[in-house]
């Protein structure tokens, strides 16, 4: 099954020969299917604009407690050129800025934390007093280069299939391996060990230092269960009776963790594969950039990778 | 002479000092009071292999840094849904296993026993700390590279994880502890601490690493792992123990780091 509808794709196809309207509907299965958006291609689009579009097209009910909102820069700003990616950074920003977009949508915070204040009140211990070198910096960026920055997280995850377990399944090649009517399950043509398994994933997702694993190197993984993100012990526990394997972004070590370590201790020949929660997201935003051309046409739109934060020592 | 569970929970408490009731953290998660006790074995989290191998050592009581059911409250509702639950639950009951938690107290010490184990572990000497209980420590001047080779040897942590420039020039250190992870703001140039989520955290993530590193800031992030972390401060609490509980022997068990990393 692919990610994005044969429609979409469709449409991706002919999105390098845009010249005439074209007119776009977002179908999800089980979701209204919106009134079909008339977008002539000259006409210029605003930041607020292309928000309302993706709203229309997301398919899946907006909510009022979100943190799908504006984070920075003036949303009446016309979109000169789009960039998705899994976090907001500096350098994504300036990759953003050479590559002559004005309009960033990031799936993690900008300024550090989930209430994106750009002028957030000291850390811990209150010692860090106002100015931060870094924020002042990056809020400077901003407003200089005239970016506007978007959070996607909120929606775009409730949308079905998941389009974070999709993208990471497409990079790995298991789109046909979908169990039917699990969207976050995967089925292999055949076993693999548990090393072979992330060091595909290492090689396959382009990690560097940030992946971990827990359980026999030699176990036989046929079925895997992908959780992207920031994975909740209850996400764990409701997956790992059906796979073999858990893919996932981030967990706690006394929560995730521990429970698969008790399970490979009780002799079941499980494991989890801890890719990064940045890392994880990675392809589901580079399918978030092909989604968005499927209804915008007045602006190219790119997806720049954050990569893996993490490196380790030899 | 018989001791049990109960006795020397009293006995820490009063050897501790200071107790603070009506927490949820330090308390029994299995057995009680009244559990006979024929060893005592602490370990940073009572993972169901730390609880096996201390059994087989002999120690029915358990301390465990961390918790036992796999959630900071050690709530079993959704827990007790799994099997794995019933199991470990199964194999406590059959070894009159006694669980007591002991972290909020450990933490509340001063020296608090985590923080002078890691510091003990990764060589930062006492000298070095800018002020007692600062946690904070002026090194001779070294890049990031260097400092987080020599802490991984020091470890052998498999899964150690930087974020930073490697070739920055650090010298001031702020240690943390499992997920009390510092900030990286302000006059530091590096944090190494156990475990923290990548963003959302403000001051203390690599979210803003990334953004000092593309800055030419000095920022370095170094997590050894929650376990890594913590686990040397059970050593010195079974060392602690030992001090005044005779009847039984006291031992420390490795829960280990829970990762590996592939080639």
């Amino acid at each position: 099954m692919n990610p994005l509808s044969r429609r979409e794709f469709a449409a991706c196809a002919g999105a390098g020969a845009l010249a005439v309207p074209r007119v776009f509907a977002q179908k999800t299965p089980g979701a209204p299917i919106t009134a079909p958006i008339a977008a002539p291609i000259t006409a210029p689009i605003t930041a607020s604009g292309l928000v309302e579009r993706i709203r229309r097209n997301a398919g899946v009910e907006w909510k009022t407690d979100t943190v799908d909102t504006f984070k920075a820069g003036d949303p009446s700003t016309v979109v000169k050129g789009i960039v998705t990616t899994t976090m907001a950074t500096l350098d994504v920003l300036k990759q953003a800025v050479a590559a002559g977009a004005n309009m960033v949508i990031t799936c993690e915070p900008t300024f550090f934390a989930r209430a994106d204040n750009p002028n957030p009140p000291p850390g811990r211990g209150a010692a860090n007093a106002p100015p931060d070198a870094v924020l002042a910096a990056k809020r400077d960026f901003i407003q200089r280069n005239g970016l506007v920055v978007w959070r996607f997280s909120d929606h775009w995850r409730l949308r079905t299939p998941d389009p974070l377990a999709q993208g990471i399944a497409g990079e790995m090649g298991w789109a046909k391996y979908q169990v039917a009517g699990d969207d976050k399950h995967f089925r292999l043509h055949q076993a693999v060990t548990l090393a072979a398994l992330a060091e595909d994933l290492k090689k396959k997702l382009s990690i560097r230092g940030g992946i971990r694993v827990i359980g026999d190197p030699r176990a036989e993984i046929r079925k895997v269960g992908i959780l992207a993100g920031s994975t909740p012990l209850a996400a764990s526990l409701r997956t790992m009776p059906g796979v073999d394997a858990i893919i996932a972004g981030e967990v706690r070590e006394w929560e995730s963790v521990e429970y698969v370590q008790d399970t490979v201790t009780a002799g079941l020949r499980k494991g989890m594969i801890l890719l990064g929660r940045v890392v994880s997201e990675e392809p589901g935003m580079k399918l978030c950039a092909a989604w968005l051309r499927t209804f915008v046409g007045e602006a190219p739109v790119t997806w720049i990778p954050v990569g893996d934060p993490y490196w380790r020592p030899v | 002479m018989a001791i049990m569970a109960g006795d020397v929970v009293e006995r820490i408490k009063k050897n501790l000092g200071t107790w603070r009731e009506g927490g949820y953290r330090d308390t029994y998660k299995a057995g009680g009071p009244d559990t006979e006790i024929t060893g005592i074995a602490t370990t940073f989290m009572a993972t169901f292999d730390a609880i096996q191998r201390a059994v087989a050592a002999g120690c029915n009581m358990i301390i465990p840094h961390e918790d036992t059911f796999w959630n900071d409250r050690d709530d079993v509702k959704d827990p007790s849904a799994d099997p794995l639950y019933d199991t470990k639950v199964a194999f406590c009951r059959k070894h009159s296993v006694a669980i007591f938690r002991m972290h909020d107290s450990m933490h509340g010490q001063r020296p608090d026993f985590t923080y002078v184990g890691l510091a003990r572990t990764l060589g930062f000497d006492s000298a070095r700390e800018t002020a007692p209980n600062s946690h904070r420590y002026t090194l001779p001047e070294t890049t990031l590279g260097a400092l987080a080779t020599e802490l991984k040897q020091r470890t052998q942590a498999k899964a150690l994880r930087v974020v930073g420039n490697p070739e920055a020039k650090v010298s001031r250190v702020q240690l943390g502890v499992g997920y009390a992870t510092p900030p990286v703001s302000g006059e530091i140039d590096v944090v190494v601490s156990g475990e923290l989520q990548e963003t959302d955290g403000t001051f203390d993530s690599p979210a803003y690493v990334l953004d000092a590193v593309s800055l030419g800031i000095a920022k370095g992030w170094i997590m050894l792992g929650h376990a890594i972390s913590e686990e040397p401060g059970m050593e010195d609490l079974a060392e602690w123990i030992r001090g005044f509980v005779k009847e039984v022997p006291v031992r420390f068990i490795r829960a280990g780091e829970p990762f590996w990393v592939p080639q």
